[in-house]
């Protein structure tokens, strides 16, 4: 790893000698020939032919779990996009580099990106604290940071216009689920589970702001740098305090490692779990095999399997369970097709929907944003059109002058399956049913209101998707 | 009430685990006077191996043993292989070489395995006890712990003190030279050494994984716990390392439990600072004379 650092750190200076010396050469001959090139490749990273993009991503370490999935499935969008000719007849090359979610790494690799690869924009990488490092140098440089995916309350600031969220802010999630708590479970005992970053604080923030102070007996959190062990003594706590439902601000293998044990200490709360942390197809498997083999009986390992039935959670985009759902249906051949790896090892699951489902937003923005793409004129764009945007989002985008915050709603779904729930290591999980309306609110203190809006579909050309 | 028993019910459990990798960085530096830093990912590597062979449909307790076996010999090739050339060299190279082997091992096990998380199966059922109506933090995979882990104690302090191995064990770590002159083959001690307290590590992956999210970096965190109970030990008693690992995951548990999850690691470093503070030496290590 040291070594490999060095060679980039030795390649990076290489490459910003030769880029030194490619603009003094450029100048002068742009000065003896009177000729400047016109617009089209004025704007770093696009040509005639390509529009270049880059993002950071952990495909290593201890994060990569599941989010390592989201970026491979970008490509299929972008492979699909670039067999049909490309957008305005620019193909996209979408060059991702891992950060191992280490934002030391990502202020290296996302220079890299600007500096050695020059990219038009920075779409689709992952992590509130990576984001954050690069988020000032970005926008100091006038670079997209679009699609970030964090649902940090952090993305819409004035002083970033660059930088857009797209999933939903963690405190619109936790209102929506906050909301549903305080209606279905009036008068029950609340208890709260959050990693102790800014992730799980904002879910939580969302949280409380709906479910009234009183019924709430206990709150828990977790250190997610340390997160090795079961979170035994957060669950004892909770069922101390005699805790009914249980709102959770977890990452998915902070979801399987609080259920088990308190399973094993026969502690069944109702569960309220964040998007984030219920992505059943991740957090299924790891619960099954803790007991699937070895001394665990059948019956138990199909207990702890069935621990993800009933689990209330929130969705943006059309749950995968939903096999009818046209998005849902063009995601799978998207993903057959243009990423039969990704689609071989994966398959659907929440991170590969939620990469086509992003790409394709890019894809749409691009499109947004006319034959003579520059930055400026993509923010603009968004900024402009974003709302109406066709994309898999059950609400629309809410991009305007003063928001850059991405999808604010959804609804709430329930896993749930009448026959027993199977949840096997190559990722079948219960299906979901739909609680409640899609609703919309905003991070703030304002009340959820019910989406008045049309959901999408895709357009026609995107259901052939051929 | 029934949070302190689950506390410290948990807290034993996994101060078992943190104790097992403990006694192997005791083992490794009793035999060879070197600090292991890639003992975790040794017993991540073999853990990788029994995940193989249990998804091969092998059963359980075959998979352990081949894992345990597994540990044997990666040990002993480390040692030939990395530690051997540096000896009589500055004691900071093996620990550098550590290091790098623990990023090697582990770009080495998500190469081939992947770096997602998954469940690992535990030996026994991990349902808690029942104790009366209610069913407590512990169950019989935990019991299966602390006893694997005390045999394990027990088995090391055996060899140590009333084998003639591991007389010439001590003996050619204590001083090489003299050991040799008195026909101990040093360097065999050396690799089996290394050998012993990798398969002590091969057993703490095993233990660990069922209760992690078994991945290439799962024992990260365990290494660092397991390192703290082994220097509140005093990093050459077995019995050290055991209470050690015992201190360290009740205090880790009671921090979480009653102080808040996120401070759980601020507990490990108080308890190790106030420790080294009231004795530099470890719970169980003697003063040694210094030269001034």
């Amino acid at each position: 790893m040291r070594l490999r650092r060095r060679r980039h750190a030795l390649s990076r200076s290489a490459t910003v000698l030769a880029l030194m010396v490619a603009t003094s050469i450029s100048a002068v001959g742009a000065g003896v020939l009177g000729t400047t090139p016109a617009s089209a490749s004025s704007t770093t990273g696009v040509t005639a032919k390509q529009i270049t993009i880059g993002a950071t991503v952990p495909l290593t370490g201890p994060a990569a779990s599941g989010y390592s999935e989201i970026a491979p499935a970008m490509d299929a969008v972008f492979n699909w996009v670039n067999a049909h000719g490309g957008v305005y007849g620019r193909k996209i090359k979408y060059i991702y580099l891992d950060d191992e979610y280490n934002p030391a790494k990502t202020a290296t690799l996302t220079r890299q990106l600007v500096l050695q690869d020059h990219i038009f924009a920075d779409v689709g990488s992952l992590g509130t604290p990576t984001q954050l490092s690069v988020q000032k140098y970005l926008n100091s440089q006038k670079i997209p940071q679009l699609f970030i995916e964090s649902g940090c309350n952090c993305w819409s600031n004035k002083r970033y216009p660059y930088s857009f969220g797209w999933e939903p802010p963690y405190t619109v999630e936790g209102k929506l689920l906050g909301n549903y708590v305080k209606q279905h479970f009036a008068g029950k005992k609340v208890g709260f589970l959050y990693q102790d970053t800014t992730f799980g604080q904002d879910v939580m923030k969302g949280a409380k702001l709906e479910i009234p102070k009183s019924s709430v007996v206990s709150e828990q959190n977790y250190n997610v740098t340390t997160l090795a062990g079961p979170l035994t003594t957060q669950m004892s706590a909770l069922k101390a305090a005699g805790a009914q439902v249980v709102v959770m601000g977890t990452i998915p293998a902070a979801t399987a490692l609080a259920m088990l044990p308190a399973f094993a200490i026969g502690y069944t709360p109702q569960y309220v779990i964040d998007s984030v942390g219920a992505d059943a197809p991740t957090v299924g498997p790891l619960l099954a095999a803790f007991t699937a083999a070895g001394g665990g009986s059948a019956a138990t390992a199909k207990a702890t399997a069935g621990l993800l039935n009933g689990v209330i959670t929130d969705a943006y985009l059309p749950p995968e369970g939903l096999g009818s759902n046209p998005w849902v249906v063009v995601t799978k051949k998207l993903l057959a097709k243009y990423a039969p790896t990704v689609w071989k090892k994966d398959g659907l699951n929440g991170n590969t929907e939620y990469g086509v489902a992003l790409a394709y937003t890019f894809v749409q923005a691009l499109k947004a944003a006319g034959k003579n793409l520059t930055r400026a004129g993509l923010m603009k764009a968004l900024e402009k059109k974003g709302h109406s945007l066709t994309t898999a989002g059950l609400v629309p985008l809410s991009y305007s002058a003063s928001v850059h915050y991405g999808y604010e709603g959804g609804e709430v779904v329930e896993f749930s399956s009448s026959a027993p729930p199977v949840v096997t290591p190559t990722g079948r999980w219960p299906g979901d049913k739909v609680l409640t309306p899609v609703e919309v609110t905003t991070p703030g203190s304002g009340p959820v209101r019910k989406y008045k809006g049309r959901i999408s579909v895709p357009p026609a050309f995107v259901k052939r998707s051929d | 009430m029934g949070l302190f028993l689950n506390t410290v019910l948990n807290g034993v459990s996994e101060g078992m685990v943190f104790a097992a990798i403990a006694l192997g960085l005791v083992l490794v530096n009793r035999a060879t006077g070197i600090v292991n830093f890639s003992q975790g990912a040794m017993g991540m590597m073999t853990t990788f191996v029994a995940y193989s062979l249990l998804s091969g449909g092998i059963g359980y307790w075959p998979a352990f043993v081949v894992a345990l076996a597994a540990g044997f010999f990666l040990g002993a090739a480390v040692e030939l292989i990395f530690i051997r050339p540096l000896q009589g060299k500055s004691p900071l190279n093996p620990v550098i070489v550590t290091i790098g082997l623990l990023v090697v091992l582990e770009g080495i096990a998500g190469s081939i395995w992947g770096v997602t998380s998954r469940g690992f199966p535990p030996a026994f059922s991990q349902r808690g006890l029942r104790i009366g109506s209610t069913r407590v933090a512990f169950s019989t995979f935990d019991l299966f712990i602390v006893a694997a882990v005390i045999v394990l104690m027990a088995v090391m302090i055996a060899v140590f003190r009333w084998t003639d191995v591991g007389l010439r064990m001590r003996g050619a770590a204590f001083s090489p030279e003299v050991a040799r002159l008195l026909g101990v083959r040093v360097g065999r001690m050396f690799t089996l050494g290394w050998a012993l307290a990798a398969t002590a590590g091969a057993l703490a992956g095993l233990l660990a994984a069922p209760i992690s999210s078994f991945g290439p970096y799962y024992m990260d965190l365990n290494l660092v716990y397991g390192f703290t109970a082994a220097v509140l030990g005093g990093l050459l008693s077995p019995v050290g390392a055991l209470v050690g690992g015992l201190v360290t995951g009740l205090c880790i548990s009671l921090v979480g439990g009653y102080l808040g999850g996120n401070l759980e690691p601020l507990g490990a470093l108080a308890l190790l600072l106030a420790v080294l503070m009231a004795r530099p030496q470890g719970l169980f290590g003697s003063a040694k004379a210094r030269r001034i």
